[in-house]
């Protein structure tokens, strides 16, 4: 069956060159509602199992490729609506907190640093359930001290800042402003890591994490 | 929604860790970080259920088999790539 999947959301501006085609090829289309534009195509759904590797960086291509030029709100790959009068009642409703958002994040990006314990051999044979326990408050501990420095050390340029814990590690999300990514990798770079510990950096990415809830997980046609 | 998707990325698999990002390049960002972002992050639309349960369960149906699969293709790459590190 044929559906609309919503790519992105950004705020009208002149000279936003948009993509062509989006995933499986399907032309990209733009909804357009009072200076907020959404992109999206007809899509099959559901989706070939086989084929969601490339739907996935199809999707990231025309995300990536508005977000370039400005900011978005993304969707996630997953979100479909019926048809494109779903896709515009979610426009309608939500018009203003997803031009708040844009607004706010214009000239922003999302950079991430994950920090993270690679387990040891010993760790993992830890003979006792006391022991154990010592060396995951221990790695909790480096890790939050190592965050700690990583946030002070980007404090100049960090204008907002989310954490996730996640297992054996934290991601530190850091919205910068555009054309300081590198100044982001090289300061968390030029950081020393705690013993045993790993990082790695991404980014720019679009500021997924710095919307507001209203826009994360909007009203939809669906609870009407 | 109901049920959430997967953290893809918690963190990069250890057989992954050389996999660092460190440019803007399209190419230089891994499959993995793509399929963490475009599932993980940004607008959900909790609609998409609904949606289907009005209509045929085809919806839920295929939202259980992509994530299978997405799963297994988290499993196939991380073998992958450690081979390709050996």
């Amino acid at each position: 069956m044929i559906r609309v999947l919503g790519y992105c959301g950004f705020l009208e501006r002149n000279g936003v060159v948009l993509p062509e085609n989006g995933v499986d090829g399907a032309p990209v289309n733009v909804l357009a509602e009072n200076g907020l534009r959404v992109l999206w195509s007809d899509v099959n759904w559901p989706f070939d199992a086989n084929s969601l590797q490339r739907h996935a960086i199809e999707f990231h291509r025309v995300v990536h490729h508005v977000f370039a030029q400005t900011a978005v709100v993304p969707f996630r790959l997953l979100s479909l609506f019926e048809n494109k009068e779903e896709l515009r009642w979610l426009l309608q409703q939500n018009r203003g907190a997803f031009s708040a958002d844009l607004e706010r994040l214009a000239g922003l990006v999302q950079m991430e640093c994950v920090s993270y314990f690679v387990p040891q051999r010993e760790e993992r044979e830890a003979t006792s359930g006391m022991q154990f326990m010592k060396q995951k408050a221990g790695m909790w501990k480096s890790l939050e001290e190592y965050s700690e420095r990583v946030q002070d050390a980007l404090a100049t340029i960090s204008r907002g800042v989310r954490i996730r814990e996640v297992k054996y590690g934290r991601r530190l999300f850091v919205l910068v402003e555009r054309g300081c990514e590198q100044q982001f990798r090289e300061t968390v770079q030029g950081l020393p890591l705690p013993a045993g510990m790993k990082y790695r950096t991404s980014g720019p990415w679009p500021a997924a994490e710095f919307l507001s809830d209203s826009v994360k997980a909007p009203q939809v046609a669906g609870k009407r | 929604m109901g049920r959430g998707l997967p953290t893809l990325l918690s963190p990069m698999p250890p057989e992954l860790e050389s996999s660092t990002i460190n440019t803007t390049s399209e190419d230089d960002v891994s499959l993995l970080d793509i399929l963490d972002h475009v599932l993980n992050a940004g607008v959900i639309v909790h609609g998409t259920l609904v949606i289907s349960l009005a209509g045929v369960d085809l919806v839920y149906l295929g939202l259980n088999v992509v994530l299978t699969s997405v799963e297994t293709a988290m499993r196939q790459l991380q073998v992958e790539e450690a081979r390709s590190q050996r």
